[in-house]
């Protein structure tokens, strides 16, 4: 059996955080004495990943996720556990092994200020030792999918936000890495640049194999690319496996949207709605009911023969607000 | 050793350093303005007769080139390195397979090509103005050549080190404060090395700061006889070891225990 391409295991990295309270007093006693607190980003996380996958991590903020896409990046060195990427030890920092690896951080550039992409990209070139002749091929073919060819010759620093995170792709996928870290890479896009980003990213994994771990705020990326999540909520792998499966396995339930003839019903008064029904929600004459899932096309039968319904749509609830829960506290029993 | 890639690095650097011209000039001209001071009291003290054997002319000749060498081998990497520590820059440094001491070299570099374009006129128009006393024989250019090297990188490592600090603190402000105030004192620039009282004058010969920028104008100028001389450069090249050393150590333990903040 071959080695997964990312292997981790119990991977664990404590910060020490010195302490110290508000106020004047407290600044002066902290030059005598240093309060210090160790702050477990990522305890005992374990996961495998094969060549090829596109894998989300979810989180809240300060969950560890991005700590632990820095362990597998080799920028931070772990506290504790063993970890492997495309067969190297990430913190030792080998260039066979930074050649080979490639990370987007939302908000942070690759790219030379003040001089055009163009020549970002040949130095970057030089310093990843692609050949010139591969370069402009790979080059071209990501101009081309990026479509981003009217702003090579503009300075960075006059490029928009969107412009400059085609900028940061080309600069991370030039050398071809198998193994891609995208941190946040839809922070701050427009609608449609996020929407062509997802496209670009599924097929550039389609395309070349490459692995890529996605992190993102936006449950939107998430569900367009990720077909298995890693959800890591303080410091702790709690998920690993289906989105969806995970959304119905909390939140088991449908939301009805039922909008009533108001004229029939006879204006304020709450409609009968079957018992297993919770009212979540109501805004003028639509309802918004939650149901257990199989339960729900019977209960939506039941209240078109009985009430005068205008409208009625059977929706899953939004995996926003079952993340949420769960950020918030809900605690899984799972695997 | 990615050498291709360093050098593609130092010189696109360069191209964007070269853009921010009027901004690296009125830095260098505010560096030049302590040793321009000096050189105005000293010479004009020794204006009637000389002091400790030295005339007028030659404190011209002394604060001049203090000004040149000082320009050349001056620290900057507590703002590249010790900067980029604390945003976060230093990501983008580690994630590349080539050293970020490339990186490091690259932006000095660039600052000195910078810097020396603005300085070396200013000094030459000086130097018509003020009349320098220059006796230059090929024996005192040949000792100034690896003088001037070791300085450059005695003061490059040293700066480089302190500005590693960073990866523990993230205020290192006050030991830069106390450097600046020692080299001030010690390296030439408020007196000669030679011209300083006793106890301060036998701190400079044995501490770094010396051997960073008045030592190599000592040597240029004739100052040092054999002896003194080759004193000289065992301290510098001593002072060399004890920089890089200090730079290879603090790295390797500063990587492990970096935090890797800011993005």
């Amino acid at each position: 059996m071959t080695e997964p391409q990312i292997f981790v295991r119990k991977l664990s990295k404590t910060y020490r955080v010195s302490e110290r309270d508000a106020g004047l007093r407290a600044s002066i006693s902290a030059l005598w004495r240093r309060a210090y607190r160790n702050v477990e980003a990522v305890r005992d996380v374990s996961f495998t990943i094969e060549a090829g996958e596109i894998v989300g991590f979810l989180g809240p903020n300060g969950a560890g996720k991005t700590t632990t896409l820095k362990m597998l990046a080799g920028l931070l060195y772990p506290t504790a556990g063993e970890i492997r990427v495309a067969g190297f030890v990430p913190w030792q920092r080998k260039p066979d092994y930074l050649r080979r690896i490639s990370m987007v951080l939302g908000n942070k550039s690759q790219m030379l200020w003040d001089i055009p992409p163009r020549d970002s990209f040949r130095v970057l070139g030089e310093i990843y030792r692609v050949p010139p002749s591969e370069l402009n091929g790979t080059l071209d073919e990501l101009f081309d999918l990026l479509d981003m060819v009217a702003i090579l010759a503009k300075p960075v620093r006059t490029l928009s936000l969107g412009e400059r995170m085609k900028c940061e792709l080309v600069a991370a996928l030039l050398y071809r890495p198998a193994v891609l870290f995208l941190d946040e890479p839809t922070l701050g896009l427009d609608i449609s640049m996020q929407r062509r980003l997802r496209r670009f990213i599924g097929e550039y994994n389609a395309r070349t194999g490459a692995t890529v771990i996605l992190t993102s705020h936006y449950m939107a990326d998430v569900e367009a690319l990720c077909p298995r999540v890693i959800m890591i909520n303080h410091g702790q792998l709690v998920y690993d496996g289906n989105l969806h499966a995970l959304a119905n396995r909390l939140a088991p339930y449908k939301l009805l949207r039922v909008t009533i003839d108001d004229d029939q019903v006879g204006g304020h008064d709450t409609p009968v709605f079957p018992p297993e029904v919770e009212i979540v929600g109501q805004e003028q004459a639509t309802w918004t009911l939650s149901v257990r899932q199989a339960e729900a096309p019977a209960i939506a039968a039941h209240i078109l023969n009985t009430l005068p319904v205008v409208d009625l749509a059977i929706e899953d609830p939004a995996i926003e607000t079952i993340i949420e829960t769960i950020y918030q506290g809900a605690s899984l029993h799972l695997t | 050793m990615n050498l291709h890639g360093g050098w593609a690095l130092i010189k696109s650097t360069w191209m964007s350093w070269l853009q921010y011209r009027s901004f690296f000039f009125l830095l260098a001209f505010g560096w030049m303005i302590p040793p321009l001071v000096s050189l105005f009291v000293w010479s004009t003290a020794a204006s009637e007769k000389p002091i400790q054997g030295l005339t007028q002319g030659e404190f011209v000749a002394y604060y001049l080139l203090f000004i040149l060498i000082n320009q050349l081998t001056y620290s900057q990497t507590n703002w590249t390195v010790g900067d980029s520590i604390r945003n976060g820059d230093m990501n983008r440094a580690l994630l590349r397979p080539l050293s970020p001491l490339f990186s490091t070299l690259s932006t000095e570099l660039a600052g000195k090509v910078v810097y020396m374009t603005f300085v070396t006129p200013v000094v030459a128009a000086l130097a018509l103005l003020f009349h320098p006393t220059l006796h230059l024989t090929w024996q005192q250019g040949l000792a100034f050549v690896p003088a001037l090297l070791l300085a450059w990188l005695l003061r490059f490592f040293w700066g480089y080190w302190l500005a590693l600090l960073a990866f523990w603190a993230t205020r290192a402000n006050a030991l830069l404060e106390i450097q600046d105030a020692l080299i001030f004192l010690l390296a030439g620039q408020v007196a000669p090395v030679a011209l300083l009282p006793g106890p301060l004058q036998l701190l400079a010969r044995v501490l770094p700061f010396r051997y960073m920028i008045g030592f190599p104008v000592e040597v240029l100028l004739g100052h040092l006889t054999g002896a003194d001389l080759l004193i000289g450069f065992a301290y510098q090249c001593g002072w060399c070891l004890i920089a890089l050393t200090l730079f290879v150590v603090i790295w390797r333990i500063g990587v492990r225990h970096y935090t890797a903040v800011g993005g």
